[in-house]
């Protein structure tokens, strides 16, 4: 009993914010699936209380881009006020539109990356790991 | 008028140049000069013919000359003042040639040189005048003459174009800048209808606006109706500049845009397409005057300018009017292009978001249906799901498509409007029977059966259009309440042609004043099993059979209604085509 919960604190920690609720459920799941613990919202408003009244630290951040009411630049510059060293990876299924606001938010890029949809569960846990262990 | 005497050989005279004052002596000098001419080439300027008419002790010289039979050429400035004497003059067997303004007046024969050394005075004699038979200065005299008399036409033309009130056409060049300066002010402010401008680079503009011409623009256009029209190059000064004074003019009150003064932006200073590195203005396509620059860093107009060409020839100015007219429009249509590109990048955009949407659902849930056997049907439920939206989607952009490359192509047949309506109410009555939603759907038809409303259109598309337009009103009506939506169909006669409304009324949520303006373009709304494009497509199917769309609330508060119009088609037509 004590084993799994020791297991359970291990595990990294995803937080997953996306308008789509099936993207939500999906990506959840996906990662769940391949060893990792996930906080999913589909408001990001809602993500961003929970984030400031639980404290919680999350290894990563998965953000969708393209969000009514804050988009997931927005989303992540309040989150990096309160933890300013969380990383984050942004989902994104607009084509150039918007690498170029990227390289302008954040000119190093540094904890920081993100990855076009749709993409294969498989290529998403992969690429999670990636971030997740490069990112000490 | 005696013979003069003999004249010794001319080796033998004094070569002398000499002033001579008083009007006496200069008659004396003139007497003189004609008894030793047999030819004599003169150069006079507007004021020189009435002369030997109006002043009295030179009328002998005109008949001295005619009876020595003296050749005459003469140059001269012939004007509506001056035309009666130069006819005189024609008839005692004068030769004359006319140059425009021409001012000097001097007189060259053989041997000997005259003239005058102060300003004419209209019927005045002569009060001073230059001598000289030194055969250089003769001969310099006679070239300077020479050059005069090919440049200038014939008198006859001249007073051909007086008489018949042709303004004279021409074409001259002036190399004077503070001449220049002078003559474009005075050209724009003498515009009556039409002021025409191309500006070759910033600089240009900027140095026009110091000298007071954009200025002198925008009121002729404001005060006096002239169309003003303007192609240059742009910058941030210049806009903010064109704020100004714009904002300066509006400061008693005025109403905006009430007047026509329109700036188009080009870009002519490239490399390749040096067409202008000239100032083209063409005031009331009658007078036209092109200007360059020699300097084009230099700030003052003057010091920038180098010579300008005049014309008010027809077929000139309208050359210019032509290429204004031509760059006009590509500026224009290059404006055009660039909102359509822009338009263009953003559906893509949002077209291909919406279409990875679904397809991440679809790829995502069918990877985690081998390791989740036990949501299998879920996952399966939604994989349609998604699959179906996606082919909405994707329908729905291929119409779009076709509708902005104008292939939409609709294959027009004979039918009945109220079958088709009556079809498509079923298939929704169907719908929400099974979605089990509290939602009535009421057609009424009242038709005489000899007056059926018989439209040709292209079938599947306006079961497509009436689909559309309930299903949204399906949509924004079942949030719970008990939903009606009245479907009517009615004929109505117009000016040219009788036609059918059909309109949509439900009584649900309304539409929501933010979108309202933008309700029929491309993802105006996006609702989760809408795509957004509906509107859209059934604006430009119905607009493409030559109907209308249009959609309001309701006046009684509650819910809105969607109408559009199509041409009925009129049997009797049908036969005679």
């Amino acid at each position: 009993m004590a084993k799994e919960k020791e297991k359970e604190k291990e595990k990294k920690k995803i937080l997953v914010v996306d308008d789509e609720p099936d993207n939500t459920s999906i990506f959840s799941m996906g990662l769940e699936d391949g060893g990792f613990k996930v906080d999913a919202f589909t408001d990001p408003l809602l993500a961003l209380s929970r984030f400031k009244s639980l404290h919680k630290k999350y290894d990563l951040l998965i953000l969708d881009i393209k969000m009514p009411d804050m988009n997931g630049f927005e989303l992540f510059e309040e989150i990096r006020k309160i933890d300013n060293k969380v990383k984050a990876c942004f989902l994104t299924a607009f084509g150039e539109g918007y690498t170029e606001e990227f390289g302008r938010r954040f000119p190093s890029s540094i904890n920081v990356s993100f990855v076009r949809k749709p993409i294969r569960i498989d290529d998403l846990v992969r690429k999670v790991n990636e971030l997740v262990i490069t990112y000490r | 008028m005696t013979h003069s005497s003999s004249q010794p050989p001319t080796s033998a005279i004094r070569e002398k140049t000499e002033i001579l004052y008083g009007t006496e002596n200069v008659l004396g000098s003139l007497l003189e000069f004609l008894s030793k001419a047999k030819r004599i080439d003169s150069c006079g300027d507007s004021k020189s013919l009435s002369l030997v008419f109006e002043v009295d002790m030179y009328n002998k010289l005109l008949i001295d000359i005619k009876n020595r039979g003296i050749k005459v050429r003469q140059v001269t400035d012939i004007t509506k003042e001056n035309i009666r004497y130069c006819k005189e003059l024609l008839k005692f067997g004068y030769e004359i040639r006319h140059l425009d303004d021409i001012k000097t007046n001097f007189s060259v024969s053989e041997t000997e040189y005259l003239a005058t050394a102060a300003a004419l005075r209209e019927a005045q004699p002569i009060p001073q005048i230059i001598y000289s038979n030194v055969k250089d200065i003769v001969e310099q005299q006679r070239y300077v003459f020479e050059s005069f008399w090919n440049r200038a036409i014939p008198a006859e033309t001249r007073i051909n174009e007086i008489e018949k009130g042709i303004e004279l056409e021409k074409t001259h060049v002036i190399q004077d800048q503070q001449s220049i300066k002078k003559l474009f002010v005075d050209m724009v402010k003498s515009a009556q209808h039409e002021v025409l401008l191309i500006l070759p680079t910033v600089n240009a503009f900027l140095r026009e606006h110091r000298i007071g011409v954009i200025q002198l623009l925008l009121k002729a256009a404001k005060e006096h109706s002239v169309n003003v029209r303007i192609l240059t190059p742009t910058n941030d000064v210049i806009d903010d500049l064109l704020r100004n004074v714009k904002i300066l003019s509006y400061q008693e009150g005025e109403r905006k845009k009430d007047f026509d003064f329109d700036l188009r932006s080009i870009n002519l200073s490239s490399e390749e397409t040096a067409v202008s590195t000239v100032t083209i203005v063409v005031i009331d396509k009658k007078e036209s005057l092109v200007f360059e620059k020699t300097d084009d860093t230099k700030e003052n107009f003057i010091e920038a300018v180098g010579s300008a060409t005049y014309s008010n020839s027809k077929p000139t100015v309208m050359s210019y009017v032509s290429i204004f007219k031509n760059l006009w429009k590509q500026a224009d249509l290059y404006e055009q292009l660039k909102s359509h590109d822009k338009m263009q990048k953003e559906f893509i955009n949002i077209a291909s978001h919406e279409m990875k949407t679904p397809t991440q659902a679809i790829i995502g849930y069918a990877d985690l249906i081998k390791k989740h056997p036990e949501k299998r049907d879920d996952m399966m439920q939604a994989i349609s799901r998604n699959a179906v939206r996606l082919q909405r989607l994707t329908n729905d952009i291929l119409d779009v498509t076709r509708i902005d490359s104008n292939t939409l192509n609709p294959l027009k047949e004979l039918f009945n409007l109220d079958d088709l309506i009556a079809n498509v109410i079923q298939d929704n009555v169907g719908y929400i029977e099974k979605e089990n939603l509290s939602v009535k759907l009421l057609y009424n038809i009242k038709r005489d059966i000899n007056e059926p409303l018989s439209v040709d259109a292209d079938r599947d598309r306006i079961a497509q259009v009436i689909s559309n337009l309930l299903n949204n009103a399906i949509k924004f009506t079942s949030k719970g309440m008990d939903g009606v939506i009245f479907v009517s169909a009615e004929r109505k006669k117009n000016s040219n042609q009788e036609e059918v409304i059909v309109s949509i009324k439900d009584t649900g949520e309304g539409i929501n004043p933010e979108i309202q303006p933008r309700l029929f373009t491309k993802f105006a709304t996006r609702s989760f099993s809408g795509t957004g494009l509906g509107l859209y497509i059934s604006k430009s199917i119905v607009e493409a059979h030559g109907g209308k769309m249009w959609a309001e609330n309701n006046p009684e508060g509650n819910g809105a209604t969607f109408t559009f119009t199509l041409p009925l088609s009129r049997k009797e037509d049908d036969r005679q085509l």
